[in-house]
């Protein structure tokens, strides 16, 4: 009876050691950012469901939208709404393009430098590819499944704003799976990534919006 | 001279007439009735909008939240589609409270403005002052918030508008559209002095 219990003590231990986030050391770090960098290199194009969950404290539920990305190499992003309300915007080299149930405008008012620059970082972290943004400190950890990059601001503006960015990637191509924006007052949006499909051919008319 | 100042008087008495008469309802001696707005009073509900605001010639979209936190104790949240924050206000009884606004839109001439406008959604109770009646099913109840007068319209004792009045004028309309029970599925704020409107669609 004894070893029993130690045994299911001892299996607790392992699994709860297991599905605990270490820190990667400096190795581990330059060997993710190189499968990040070599699966952004022969990423062409970029086709993917999501789903965002805004939390928001004082609801009883999280605010649940769903949509579709389409990227095209090298900076080219639709991010559409599809879910329960109709609403894209596609991302070119300088300028938004947005699309509100068919009201169609290139000004946003609600689109604050602050807000590109955020949306900006959401959209490109689809490619995985923010380590060279100079914006933020980066925090490295592993799991089990997934790595997860964790993005603290440094400047004080965007730091009112968001207290950190985080990423987690697959293990295997070091894909982005999921994004979490979290709030100072721990308010977040979360956006999970589904049904990935990668260079598969993308008509440029998707980015007219 | 005392000519020129009773007409005077006169003129201006006929612009200030009042916002009932001028859309012929009639007084009624006793008022019967209270003001209950049912649209955002229940405490397990999240609302949730997809808001359209206009202003100008300019647009951008959120979604619009409520929470009925407590008895008179309101949250009210507008975010963009992308789930950025852009303001958050608390009403407790008469207090409002600024949790966050973005720097950009930190005007006390917008906050007031919002204030005002999402004080008219959300309150439950108004004393009436005075009822008015019109020919058919048609009530108006006269309520005053702050400095502001404010009429309710309510067909087959249903709250269907809330009008923002000054000098016998249309201010502000608060239209309740697509009621479903105790839900508005779409609101309509119109600012007639101001370019400024907001359009809601429940989600």
């Amino acid at each position: 009876m004894r070893n029993i219990l130690f045994s299911i003590l001892l299996l607790g231990h392992i699994s709860l050691l297991l599905g605990q986030e270490s820190p990667m050391n400096g190795t581990e770090i330059i060997g993710f950012k190189d499968l990040v960098n070599e699966t952004s290199k022969t990423t062409q194009t970029i086709q993917s469901d999501f789903v965002q969950y805004k939390h928001l404290d004082f609801l009883s539920n999280d605010i649940v939208t769903h949509g579709k990305m389409v990227f095209k190499s090298p900076n080219k992003v639709r991010w559409e709404y599809t879910e329960p309300f109709r609403y894209s915007i596609v991302f070119l080299e300088d300028k938004l393009l947005i699309n509100d149930g068919g009201s169609k405008s290139n000004v946003d008012m609600g689109n604050s430098a602050l807000f590109q620059k955020l949306n900006q970082l959401i959209v490109n972290s689809v490619k995985g590819d923010l380590f060279q943004d100079s914006d933020f400190n980066m925090e490295y950890f592993k799991a089990q499944d997934y790595y997860k990059v964790v993005f603290t601001p440094r400047d004080e503006k965007i730091k009112s704003y968001i207290a950190t960015f985080i990423l987690i990637f697959d293990k295997v191509q070091a894909a982005v799976q999921e994004v979490k924006m979290v709030e100072p007052s721990g308010d977040f949006t979360r956006i999970v990534f589904t049904d990935r499909k990668i260079n598969q051919t993308v008509n440029d008319a998707v980015f007219s919006n | 001279m005392r000519y020129f100042l009773i007409s005077g008087m006169v003129l201006l008495l006929m612009a200030c007439g009042s916002y009932p008469k001028k859309n012929n309802f009639q007084k009624v001696e006793k008022a019967t009735m209270d003001i209950i707005n049912p649209y955002f009073s229940d405490r397990a509900r999240d609302y949730v909008y997809k808001a359209k605001i206009t202003f100008a010639d300019k647009s951008f979209g959120g979604l619009f939240v409520v929470k009925k936190l407590d008895e008179d104790q309101y949250r009210v949240v507008f975010t963009t589609e992308m789930g950025n924050k852009l303001m958050d206000f608390s009403f407790e009884g008469n207090t409002f409270k600024v949790n966050y606004i973005l720097e950009e839109m930190d005007k006390k001439i917008l906050i007031d403005l919002l204030r005002k406008d999402f004080y008219v959604l959300i309150r439950e109770r108004s004393t009436v002052i005075h009822q008015y009646a019109k020919q058919g099913d048609t009530t108006l109840l006269e309520t005053r918030a702050g400095k502001g007068t404010y009429f309710y319209y309510l067909y087959d004792n249903k709250l269907q508008k809330v009008i923002g009045a000054g000098n016998g004028k249309e201010k502000t309309i608060y239209d309740f559209l697509e009621i479903d029970g105790y839900l508005a599925k779409e609101i309509d704020i119109i600012h007639k002095r101001i370019k400024l409107s907001i359009h809601l669609k429940a989600i």
